[in-house]
């Protein structure tokens, strides 16, 4: 993959399983929020091919990747600010009968918005949003926005979930429940995670595997522990984020 | 064939007004992102002016020219300092001063309804020379719109060019943030783009005012024609997309206005439409 | 009274436009500066088939109304694509190419610029009742917007005004929004226009230019974006202040440009002091 002569990737292959969390670190540059790009049809590759569940996802334009299982958050926060909290999360839902100009006349669409109500409530409790519900998201503070752009991810069911560093922005104290809210979506409902992030401590806490990207490579993938354990990858990153 | 050329004669004259309107909106388009719709107001107010001071006050021709063009200059810079400054410092973008403009433009256009009572003003008071060459019909008048228009954009070329402020101008066309960062003088600059812009404005509402006379729906009729100008010939490179863009509408509308005299709006606008879709930056972008 | 009756049935008549603009422009962000349009179109469509056709009024209207919804599909279909201000410029060009079809292929009546003979049912033939029926349309379509807006349907259409990429990044299509609350829009707006041709009994080209469509702009933007109450507001506000000025005295050639000066003076106001209108809630800041 190379954006007008500058060579992003070349030769990388990741693979991310259900039921675990993957995640991918890296320097800056090192083309992560990329991947997720291809992978959501954003770009295509120049050769090779994305696979979700087996399915080929070439040429699959972006809003139809949900639809494929797939869905992803951004780094920069695209919530809807003139909708309320708990109407950003309704917002994902897929399959809304509601959602069509005849919904005052068709029976269960207001069944269906109860439940969903309900489910986007508890999905807001999980991060500690539901005093936030009805405000309008535009007058959140970032880190709320930001846990409200990984609730909408989850709202819309997809089983494949791309998160683009999640954790950025984020006030210390909130990243425990982004832990707890990841590994339970992975391991309650199976969900495939694949992350890029820069917080160390959150990879440790949460992922499963990790691959290491620098500068369009991969130098070490494999299980989490032993990788941020592995010598060279210490001293070519981590070396870099923690002065080890 | 005579006819061809006739109609192709007419249109170049036209496009001599459609350059001298478009080339002013594309440099307030290109730089500063206004699409401001009251150049075509602008245009007017120089035409009304000319009109009053020659035709009714009986003022000798040349100065009252000058005086319209002032008037569009200082109704331009108005605008801007009056509408347009209140508009963006109070979080407005582009739609909103787009509609502040269309207001402004409402407001002096009523004006002129109220004043002129809808009638065409025509300020000269004799007929207009014509000769014929190899059956065609040409006006001397279209020399001098030649004329000024040839010596318009030569010194528009010369200013953009050679001075520091063109330079800046040039700088805020390719990238207006960070231009502003590099420090380049932006109310000074600013102004400079109004006063211009207006000014040829202004010299095209005085020629318009004097060949075929004004009505007040005309100042609007002549800015979409500049806007399409404009967007056919691309704000890349200002002076040549805007004559290309100009002299294509003027041959499109003469001959439009040739064939199916009863579809004028029609064709401009759905070329408008069409180069929207298809391709907005234009000929040259 | 007759005349009381006949601003009535206007206002009920531009009331209809103006939810139905603000459907479009308030709730999902897209600039429409083409509506007077669809209005033609709904007012051609239900008068010819009924000056010319002889079909029933209440059938006309429908038919009408329809082809409005369908002329309107049509022409945005290819602005799809476009975005933001392009798209607005675009449907004004609409504006003037619609104003040349009506203009040159309309039907008129001999020796007029315009088209008249309505033939109204019985019930109809007097102000009072057709101003009854009108406000009874305007009423409902009033509730029908409302219906539309606080429905899931109505919160996917804000999402598509604040994000679009967003939206379509959680896997749904904007453009799907679009199209239907458009085309839905565009309906409501072809109703209104053949209400309009039953008022006036007259109809010509130059009852929907752009001046028209800018109206609407202003009825909305004064009451407010993305607000029911806000186009009645916009719209009685307007209407009654126009009315008004026939008692200021002025000569009748100044009428007209003093509205035209005014509602010029507003739009300039609203975008400085108050972009969202008088009950809005949504403020655009592109």
């Amino acid at each position: 993959m190379n954006f007008g002569g500058v060579v992003v990737f070349e030769d990388i292959s990741i693979e991310a399983p259900p039921s675990k969390v993957t995640a991918c670190i890296g320097p800056n540059g090192a083309g992560k929020t990329t991947i997720i790009n291809i992978v959501c049809g954003v770009f295509p590759p120049r050769s090779g091919e994305v696979y979700v569940d087996g399915v080929r996802m070439s040429g699959v334009r972006p809003f139809n990747t949900v639809r494929h299982g797939l869905c992803r958050s951004f780094q920069d926060v695209r919530i809807f600010p003139s909708l309320t909290a708990i109407e950003n999360v309704l917002v994902a839902m897929p399959n809304q009968k509601g959602e069509s100009l005849v919904a005052l006349f068709r029976p269960g669409a207001w069944a269906q918005e109860r439940a969903n109500r309900e489910r986007a409530r508890r999905l807001l409790q999980a991060l500690a949003l539901e005093t936030a519900a009805e405000r309008p998201a535009g007058e959140l503070p970032f880190g709320q926005q930001k846990l409200l752009s990984l609730l909408r991810a989850i709202a819309t069911g997809a089983r494949v979930l791309l998160l683009d560093e999640p954790a950025a922005g984020l006030e210390s104290d909130l990243i425990p429940r982004v832990v707890d809210l990841i590994r339970s979506l992975v391991k309650a409902e199976g969900r495939a995670t694949f992350l890029v992030e820069h917080n160390i401590d959150l990879v440790r806490q949460v992922a499963d595997q990790i691959c290491v990207l620098q500068a369009g490579r991969i130098i070490a993938s494999g299980d989490v522990r032993r990788v941020l354990d592995d010598q060279t990858v210490i001293r070519e990153y981590l070396g870099q984020v923690y002065n080890v | 064939m005579t006819i061809l050329l006739q109609v192709l004669s007419t249109g170049v004259g036209l496009a001599g007004y459609y350059a001298l309107i478009a080339v002013g909106f594309a440099l307030i388009f290109g730089t500063l992102r206004i699409f401001h719709v009251a150049h075509g107001t602008v245009f007017m107010v120089a035409g009304y002016t000319f009109f009053s001071l020659h035709r009714l006050l009986g003022m000798n021709v040349f100065a009252s020219a000058v005086v319209g063009v002032l008037c569009a200059v200082v109704a331009g810079l108005a605008i801007d300092k009056i509408v347009y400054g209140p508009v963006l410092r109070r979080g407005g973008g582009m739609f909103a001063v787009f509609i502040a403009s269309l207001g402004a433009a409402l407001i002096v256009e009523a004006g002129f309804l109220a004043w002129s009572k809808g009638i065409v003003s025509v300020a000269r008071t004799d007929m207009l020379d014509t000769f014929i060459v190899g059956g065609v019909a040409f006006r001397a008048f279209d020399f001098v719109i030649f004329a000024f228009v040839a010596a318009a954009f030569g010194a528009l070329y010369l200013w953009l060019h050679r001075t520091s402020t063109g330079l800046e101008v040039r700088g805020l066309t390719d990238n207006a943030d960070l231009a502003a960062v590099v420090g380049v003088n932006v109310r000074r600059t600013r102004n400079a783009i109004f006063l211009i812009a207006s000014a040829l404005a202004g010299l095209a509402g005085v020629l318009v005012a004097y060949d075929t006379g004004l009505e007040p729906s005309i100042g609007f009729k002549m800015l979409f024609i500049g806007v399409v100008a404009v967007i056919l010939g691309g704000v890349r490179n200002i002076l040549l997309g805007t004559l290309v863009g100009a002299t294509c509408l003027g041959v499109l509308t003469a001959f439009a206005g040739f064939l199916f005299p009863e579809w004028n709006s029609f064709t401009i606008f759905l070329i408008m439409i069409v180069l929207i879709i298809v391709r907005p930056q234009g000929i040259l972008g | 009274m007759e005349h009381l009756l006949y601003i009535g049935t206007l206002i009920a008549v531009w009331t209809i436009v103006a939810l139905a603009a603000n459907l479009v422009i308030g709730y999902t962000g897209m600039m429409s500066m083409g509506q007077a349009a669809y209005l033609g179109v709904g007012a051609y469509a239900t008068a010819t088939l009924n000056i010319l056709l002889g079909v029933n009024f209440y059938l006309a209207l429908l038919i009408g109304s329809i082809t409005a919804a369908i002329v309107g599909a049509i022409t945005l279909l290819p602005l799809l694509r476009i975005g933001g201000f392009y798209f607005a410029l675009a449907t004004l060009g609409v504006n003037f190419v619609f104003f040349d079809i009506f203009h040159n292929l309309a039907p008129r009546v001999e020796g007029s610029e315009g088209l008249y003979g309505l033939q109204l049912p019985d019930f109809l033939a007097s102000s009072a009742p057709r101003f009854a029926t009108t406000v009874a349309v305007a009423i409902a379509c009033a509730l029908l917007c409302q219906g539309v807006v606080t429905s899931p349907f109505g919160r996917a259409l804000q999402a598509a005004r604040d994000r679009p990429d967003a939206l379509a990044a959680l896997g749904k299509d904007p453009r799907r929004y679009q199209l239907l609350i458009w085309t839905f829009a565009a309906g409501l707006t072809g109703l209104a226009g053949g209400l309009y041709a039953a008022t006036l009994f007259y109809i010509d080209p130059t009852l929907f230019t752009l001046d028209a469509s800018i109206l609407v702009l202003v009825y909305i933007g004064v009451g407010g974006l993305a607000s029911t109450t806000g186009s009645v507001l916009g719209v009685i506000l307007l209407i009654a202040f126009n009315e008004s000025l026939r008692y200021l005295g002025l000569p009748s050639q100044f009428v007209g440009p003093f509205q035209q000066a005014i509602y010029g003076l507003l739009l300039i106001l609203l975008m400085i002091f108050r972009r969202r209108g008088l009950v809005g809630k949504y403020d655009f800041t592109e």
